[in-house]
């Protein structure tokens, strides 16, 4: 299916090995603790204190015990197809401070008495980035009930919002006034004479549209993508009925 | 096509109160006058090729119809790769017995890609539920029944058919006969059978559609593993099934754990990575890892799924059902349904067309089973389409779509949607609701996936 495989990120679904567990310690940010090689998880609930990036040395020497005991865990599941599992690396567990029982503690993100809601969009940005890279076991005990509907709108506005609508609206307008001069120019035309041309408010229309759909130059072509995809299942469907010389019944 | 206006005017077809007399006398009415009546009083001939949901359920309403009905069927005791979940609907349109359904979920827990868990379920009456079923227990019944109302189940593996010569004439159709006796041949007997009309619903792999030229569909392949697990861990899974969704498990599909009688399904598929699916089937065991650990893998099992109708449903006086013609839904790949669903519609299509197998029956006979039935179940199958492109898109589309289900208006169309098949307009207000939240979420997701980008691990 077309729409399918051009969609799809070009980012296989793998596990990706991990870089030579050296690369936590070039964090800036101290939060997370790599535990290089676990792929069971602790008893997490209570697991809150904050542990410091273990030195390299230590961290090299994990994988080999870890990658031991992974390939025991999973074996009792996997016997028939081991190879598949044979090159799987160790993958560190997700591990957060302010991760509590599943959820952002809120209390953790606070600045100046108000909650740090561009702190909860980076934390969990991370957390999925994180979980996309190294896909981890559920676990029942420790579900996740994060829903990302408790960050107030205004939050999501002002962050992502805000800057997009200043591009556009930047955009639209140097190519208004510019528009307007090409015009005038061209025939005269004065700027409030425009307005009340049927054509040129057609223009007007079009200039609009095409600043708010067009915004990459892969647009256009994901435009037509899309165009297409909406109709594709109903032609699939109506494919019986095209061949149809017999006068059948058309829906 | 006004599919839309038909939405509204879509009676709900699951009550089962049909009235198929009332249809077949009108058909009658209109096949008396055109079709000729069959040469020395026999009756109409059909044979069904394939024994599973679609050719079980042809084959008895064929049967009871008054129609002289053979099936073909290569394998008495297969047991179908197959997810095995039916809705509600099913149970009480083809009155199935309920030892038939060996677990009753009643729990979905939908997991996104960053394991957010949603359980869903909660809208659900005490007397509703999700059949999961073991298909070899189903075919067999269906096929018993059928046998029970008169049709001539055959053990034997179609080969071809031969078109008739003249335009009344009969099809000649070819295949071996397993005799199941010690001393019949071990290849089978070469048989062949004269028949007035071939249903094909042979399955994904459809011969009866290579030989009528019904052209390719793209499909999916559903990969399976049945393990075993301790009877603790199978505790969990008691009224419970589960859905993972996530690049890592089907990038366009979604992976699963089903419980079915005393073992878990644990599969995933997928349509345009198709090579891969052993890494996705791994993905989709590390993520269920804990729940299913120390069980034995007691079978494997792969299956293609069609993703569309094949071009070509009907040519002559063939025609395809279930997954034969390609009725399977997208987003949530369901078939056994649509499948029994069309064989029943299409032997009801031939029974009035030949007035309980009276007269001969026409190409624009089986053309009304495909009219009937694209009525009736195009907005399901669109709005499964839509819900699948939109959804299943990439990750942050299935972080919305997770985060969606955990509103218990979306649970309840759901559900009604599943269980009842029929698409059930609400109340406005909700589902205005529901578009802006659908909205906001997507929203949401797409936003924090553009952080995801520029965080670096």
């Amino acid at each position: 299916m077309a729409m399918a495989t051009s969609t799809f990120s070009p980012r296989p679904a793998s596990l990706r090995p991990l870089r030579a567990g050296a690369k936590p310690h070039l964090h800036l940010l101290p939060f997370p603790r790599f535990r290089a090689g676990r792929l069971e998880r602790a008893a997490a609930a209570g697991e809150a204190p904050v542990e410091v990036a273990p030195p390299a040395g230590e961290t090299e020497a994990e994988p080999a015990p870890a990658a031991a005991s992974n390939g025991a865990a999973v074996k009792a599941v996997e016997a028939p197809a081991k190879a598949t599992e044979a090159a799987a690396p160790p993958v560190p567990a997700f591990r957060d401070a302010r991760w509590v029982n599943g959820t952002w503690d809120l209390s953790k993100f606070d600045k100046g008495g108000a909650v740090d809601w561009d702190a909860v969009i980076d934390a969990e940005a991370r957390r999925r980035k994180w979980l996309e890279d190294y896909p981890e076991a559920t676990n029942t005990e420790e579900a996740v009930v994060f829903d990302t509907s408790i960050i107030p709108w205004w939050a999501w506005m002002k962050r992502f919002h805000l800057p997009e609508a200043e591009k556009l609206n930047g955009r639209a307008a140097m190519v208004g006034f510019f528009m307007a001069y090409f015009v005038d120019s061209l025939t005269g035309v004065g700027l409030v004479d425009q307005m009340g041309n049927f054509f040129c408010k057609t223009l007007l229309f079009v200039a609009v549209a095409g600043v708010l759909l067009v915004r990459k130059n892969e647009d256009l072509h994901n435009l037509k993508k899309i165009i297409d995809e909406t109709t594709f299942y109903d032609k699939q469907w109506q494919a019986t009925w095209q061949d149809d010389t017999t006068g059948g019944p058309k829906n | 096509m006004t599919s839309l206006s038909s939405a509204v005017a879509l009676p709900s077809s699951c009550r089962g109160a049909r009235p198929a007399g009332g249809r077949a006398r009108l058909l009658v009415a209109r096949a008396a006058a055109s079709s000729p009546k069959l040469p020395s009083g026999r009756r109409l001939r059909v044979a069904v090729v394939g024994g599973g949901p679609a050719g079980g359920a042809a084959a008895e309403a064929l049967a009871k119809g008054g129609v002289e009905t053979v099936l073909i069927e290569r394998k008495m005791d297969n047991c179908k790769p197959c997810g095995g979940a039916i809705p509600l609907c099913m149970v009480s349109e083809f009155d199935l017995p309920l030892d038939l359904v060996d677990r009753k979920v009643r729990k979905m827990k939908m997991i996104s890609p960053s394991n957010v868990a949603v359980d869903i379920g909660r809208t659900l009456a005490p007397h509703e539920y999700i059949g999961m079923v073991r298909r070899e227990v189903l075919d067999a019944y269906l096929r018993s029944r059928a046998q029970n109302a008169g049709a001539e189940v055959v053990n034997g593996l179609f080969l071809r058919y031969e078109a008739p010569k003249e335009p009344n004439g009969t099809y000649v159709v070819h295949y071996n006969h397993y005799d199941g006796s010690s001393n019949g041949k071990v290849g089978g007997e070469k048989r062949s059978l004269e028949v007035d009309a071939i249903v094909g619903a042979d399955g994904a792999n459809s011969r009866v559609a290579k030989e009528m030229g019904a052209g390719d569909y793209e499909y999916a392949i559903a990969f399976q593993e049945r393990v075993k697990i301790p009877d603790a861990k199978m505790a969990y899974y008691e009224e419970r099934a589960e859905m993972y969704v996530g690049d890592d498990v089907s990038p366009d599909f979604y992976g699963w754990v089903f419980p079915k009688c005393d073992h878990v399904a644990v599969g995933t598929g997928t349509v345009t990575h198709k090579a891969d699916i052993k890494k996705f089937q791994a993905a989709t065991r590390l993520r269920a890892k804990d729940k299913i650990e120390g069980g034995k893998i007691i079978r494997v099992e792969a299956h293609p799924i069609p993703e569309h109708p094949r071009p070509k449903r009907v040519s002559g006086r063939v025609t395809l059902v279930g997954d034969a013609a390609g009725y399977v839904t997208k987003c949530s790949g369901e078939g056994i349904y649509f499948a029994a669903k069309s064989g029943r519609m299409c032997a009801e299509a031939i029974v009035a067309g030949s007035a309980n197998g009276t007269r001969m029956v026409e190409e624009s006979d089986l053309r009304k089973y495909l009219a009937e039935f694209d009525r009736l179940y195009w907005p399901t199958y669109k709005v499964l389409d839509i819900l699948q492109k939109v959804f299943y898109r990439s990750n942050a589309a299935r972080e919305a779509f997770v985060e969606m289900c955990a509103d218990d208006y979306v649970q309840k169309m759901t559900f009604d949607s599943y269980l009842y098949k029929r698409v059930v307009p609400g109340n406005p207000l909700d589902d205005i609701k529901l578009a802006v939240n659908t909205i906001g979420s997507l929203v949401r997701a797409t936003a924090l996936r553009r952080e995801m980008e520029k965080v670096t691990l």
